[in-house]
């Protein structure tokens, strides 16, 4: 133990240097493991301290630290308030009482701003409904919004239950998000842990097993496979160093490594801290989930339906929905949601990610949109100030080589392991240029005079069509695909070695497939046969047609795949591999296992 | 500049609960609408915002009240309490204090939010109206309880809700498809005629009923002297089209100030028929927000985005930063 004191250069010596914990071993070992590194650790947040609590590692430090964060007025907001009960509740027996006075009265004179997104609701609610019902009772001038105990509990129960509602009736809105699963897995943990109502804690524990669930069925090795509302660049070039590949290691036991010690998954923050309310819990994955995340000897598609975040101007529908497609195989994940403006600022339309213990394992196209009116669909500001403002939180949002982007003049059509993006930018577009991403870890990359290109990474062969010209530019970790015609698009196939036999047989059948470019450039639509033999048309007016028929949305199922089964509206989830079933039923609120 | 910042961290490392502001006085209470500063990021530890509020006297030096870092967009008073009644419009819902910023409660639940705009009724102490993203809601008993209040709008994205502070039961608002006026306390809606959309500002004459001027989103600045029927859009002298405030002069209303998107701030002398820049002494040039004070009207008060509070005071020949530094200031309430 006192090795893991020292520092995280300790920590990543002896990795190098031990057998990893999590490869051998299981579950409680990796439990064990994240408590102790995070105790050890010296950057100091909510996290490691409630880590150095229950592990009572260097407990007179992790006291100061959190008298510190209790009175530091700046501090506030739903990270906070959640964050806070969470230590409060999981490490209350060894709080002195003059902390938890000063915990309580952070909750009277701290302003907790609820936030404007979906996770920051979830946070601000969870701390609320948790402090209401630590400090029942208490009139409103013993709360920071001069409501009552009683009447806190009620509005965060409220809300809470609302929001479980639509997440299991129409879908999530900030779905499938790499990074942002982190808060909705997190208080969904410490309600879980701690709801006196037994109402919402099974409820708040079926959406723990809902999240896991929806996350197992695109997981690929420590990958958070195919389409994402809401993702960081850093991580859409490179999967494994997002939070969610820690949440696989943690639940599914993959991949095997630790995150915060292998430098080439290092974690955009820093240690994803927050998987030590997950340590900390008593709650246990089932293991049909663990056995969805795990189990890759079948490929197969996925489908699930999610929303749009609530739309406040420039659009009749408030949540329009989100259509999401993802194929699995045992060695790669091609998924894509449709295309247009489904999330500002962070959304991930498509990509190809490869299983891999090598960086940058992914593959995919988009048109870096940046947009003031954009922004003013889901956020009140003045529209003329969006984009500036929103460049100030992250970073890239008018970057013309931002990897991030969602965008009017995209969309996508896949069919299992093909898929058409289109792309048509109308005249004036701030960036009127579509960008693709080749890794250089890929082991080959050949542009063929019939104009596909083909990509190998180990076994796995992608094959891209650009359906217009296009210039290579080389940057750090890729080779970037830019096209400045305002109508292109790329038709991609993807096949393993399974699949497709050898590299060379693979592009021998790709090339006697070979879109017509011309055709498309002319009429705005292209043709492309798989290697299945089924014919798919695709246009820039958005008709989808497979083997001669129109493909539609109608009946778009909320989930649909061998794992997962439930139809919109009806607030019933089915899990399901083949041996066990377990059914969420949230018109209930009741577990049902077979 | 080093007396606001010190004041402002003074107060903020004392706790100091608001202070509360005397109601009359030889001065006008300035309050304006904090939303962020530059160094603001959600959910982060941040620097104050919210309200603040000063007396003319005190130049650079504002006082905080309320909650900090809530997205501030709105600030009222309701008239004829002695600046006892405040009201805030946030992010978090309507904050109302009934003893001038000493206690406050956020007076919506979930089902409210984002609220951009406060109007409380200058002829009932117990009706207020607010404008969000999703409506206008009304309360009628004093922010006991919240009602819809939408009826007959075409977009429940709501810029600005104001209720007539000259004809009872009148109520207006700017909205994303338009202009709307209620003659029944917001029971009802009904279209003006301006037919432009991305309405920012709807303003009415402090003496005249039927005298209205609106800012837009990229269609510039209209006026009304008919109620709200015919409109035209008033060019001269105007370079810009981006209007979000617009102020008359309460005691000479043919003197009005115009402000938007990097526009710097208008002046008109006629009653809005022609404009002139008045931009000399300002750093910034996009205001968000515009306010004369009652008092002694040579004083206009100018918010601005990132750029705090200008003021003039001599009717905007010359203007003057006096912070918050890199602020975005969405309102200002001056009470005499």
């Amino acid at each position: 133990m006192k090795h893991l004191m020292c520092s995280v250069g300790c920590c990543v010596l002896l990795c190098v240097l031990a057998p990893l914990a999590g490869r051998a071993d299981g579950f409680e070992q990796r439990r064990d493991r994240v408590l102790q590194v995070a105790a050890a650790e010296q950057e100091y947040n909510l996290m490691t301290v409630l880590a150095k609590l229950k592990t009572r590692t260097d407990l007179d430090r992790a006291y100061v630290v959190l008298d510190s964060m209790a009175h530091d007025r700046a501090m506030g907001g739903m990270f906070f308030a959640y964050s806070m009960m969470g230590v409060y509740l999981h490490a209350h027996d060894v709080l002195p009482d003059t902390l938890r006075v000063k915990i309580r009265e952070a909750f009277r004179v701290r302003t907790m701003y609820r936030g404007d997104t979906e996770n920051h609701w979830v946070m601000y609610y969870t701390g609320l409904y948790l402090a209401a019902q630590t400090w029942p009772h208490d009139p409103g001038t013993a709360w920071f919004n001069g409501k009552s105990s009683d009447e806190n509990l009620v509005e965060a129960a409220g809300w809470l239950n609302q929001w479980m509602h639509t997440t299991v009736t129409i879908g999530q809105g900030e779905f499938d998000s790499p990074t942002y699963m982190t808060v909705f897995l997190c208080p969904m943990l410490l309600l879980q842990e701690f709801a006196q109502d037994p109402a919402m804690k099974t409820k708040a524990g079926m959406m723990v097993d809902l999240l896991l669930a929806d996350f197992a069925a695109e997981h690929l090795n420590g990958n958070f496979g195919g389409a994402h509302s809401r993702d960081y660049p850093d991580d859409i070039v490179n999967p494994l160093s997002a939070p969610s590949t820690m949440w696989a290691w943690f639940y599914f036991g993959q991949p095997a490594m630790e995150q915060w010690n292998e430098a080439r998954y290092r974690p955009r923050h820093r240690g994803s801290w927050e998987t030590v309310f997950a340590a900390a819990s008593s709650y246990r994955i089932p293991e049909i989930i663990r056995h969805i995340a795990t189990n890759r000897a079948q490929p197969y598609v996925h489908r699930e339906k999610k929303r749009v975040r609530n739309v406040i101007r420039f659009s009749a529908v408030k949540n329009p929905p989100v259509y999401k497609y993802t194929f699995m195989s045992p060695r790669y994940v091609i998924g894509s949601i449709q295309g247009g403006i489904l999330q500002p600022i962070q959304q991930h339309t498509w990509d190809v990610t490869f299983s891999s213990t090598r960086t940058h394992n992914t593959l995919f196209s988009l048109h870096p949109f940046a947009s003031g009116k954009e922004l003013a669909m889901f956020f009140p500001e003045e529209q003329k100030f969006l984009a500036g403002e929103v460049d100030r939180y992250h970073l890239v949002y008018t970057n013309p080589g931002k990897w991030n982007s969602s965008s009017p003049y995209e969309q996508t059509f896949q069919h299992r392991n093909d898929l058409i993006v289109l792309y048509d930018i109308a005249d004036g577009v701030r960036h009127p240029h579509a960008d693709g991403f080749f890794p250089k870890t890929l082991d080959e990359r050949v542009v063929d005079p019939t104009g596909w290109i083909f990509a190998r990474w180990d076994s796995v062969y992608v094959g891209v069509f650009p359906l217009s010209g296009a210039a290579w530019i080389e940057d750090s970790i890729c080779w970037r695909w830019r096209s400045t015609s305002r109508r292109t698009g790329w038709v991609v196939e993807v096949r393993s070695v399974e699949e497709a036999g050898t590299f060379e047989a693979f592009q021998r059948s790709l090339r006697s497939r070979t879109p017509d470019a011309e055709t498309f450039m002319r009429t705005g639509s292209v043709a492309f046969t798989t290697a299945g033999g089924d014919r798919m048309t695709f246009a820039v007016n958005g008709s989808r047609n497979l083997n001669g028929q129109a493909v539609t949305f109608k009946k778009y199922p909320l989930y649909d795949g061998p794992w997962m089964q439930a139809k919109v509206g009806e607030g019933v989830i089915r899990l399901t591999d083949g041996i066990r079933t377990r059914v969420l039923d949230f018109t209930t609120g009741e577990v049902r296992e077979r | 500049m080093r007396i606001l910042t010190f004041s402002l961290i003074a107060a903020f490392l004392a706790g100091v609960p608001a202070a509360h502001v005397a109601a009359q006085g030889p001065e006008s209470t300035v309050y304006i609408s904090v939303v962020a500063t530059k160094l603001f990021v959600v959910g982060a530890a941040n620097p104050q915002t919210g309200i603040h509020y000063q007396r003319p006297s005190a130049d650079t030096v504002w006082q905080h009240t309320g909650a900090v870092n809530i997205r501030a967009f709105g600030v009222a008073v309701h008239p004829g309490s002695g600046q006892k009644v405040l009201y805030i419009a946030s992010g978090n819902g309507l904050h109302k204090s009934t003893d001038g910023g000493a206690t406050w409660r956020i007076t919506t639940g979930w089902s409210i939010t984002e609220v951009q705009s406060v109007s409380p009724d200058p002829f009932d102490p117990d009706r207020v109206y607010i404008g969000t993203p999703y409506g206008v809601y009304r309360t009628t008993d004093g922010c006991r309880t919240w009602q819809e209040a939408s009826a007959g709008l075409s977009s429940r994205f709501i810029s600005q809700v104001t209720a007539s502070p000259i004809v009872k039961g009148q109520v207006y608002c700017a909205t994303e498809s338009g202009t709307y006026i209620s003659i029944d306390g917001a029971s009802t809606w009904a279209r003006m005629g301006l037919s432009v959309g991305g309405v920012r500002t709807l303003v009415q004459h402090p003496r005249d009923p039927k005298v209205f001027a609106a800012g837009t989103e990229d269609h510039g600045l209209y006026m009304s002297t008919d109620g709200g029927a015919v409109w035209t859009r008033r060019e001269a002298g105007i370079d810009h089209l981006t209007f979000y405030a617009i102020a008359f002069d309460p005691t000479a209303p043919d003197t009005m100030y115009a402000a938007g998107y990097v526009t710097g701030v208008y002046r008109s002398v006629d009653g809005g028929t022609s404009w002139k820049r008045m931009n000399e002494g300002l750093s910034v040039l996009s205001f968000k927000c515009l306010a004369v004070d009652p008092r002694d009207s040579r004083r206009v008060y100018a918010g601005a985005y990132w750029g705090g509070v200008c003021v003039t005071r001599d009717r905007g020949e010359h203007w003057r930063s006096v912070g918050p530094p890199d602020s975005q200031v969405w309102s200002i309430s001056i009470q005499p």
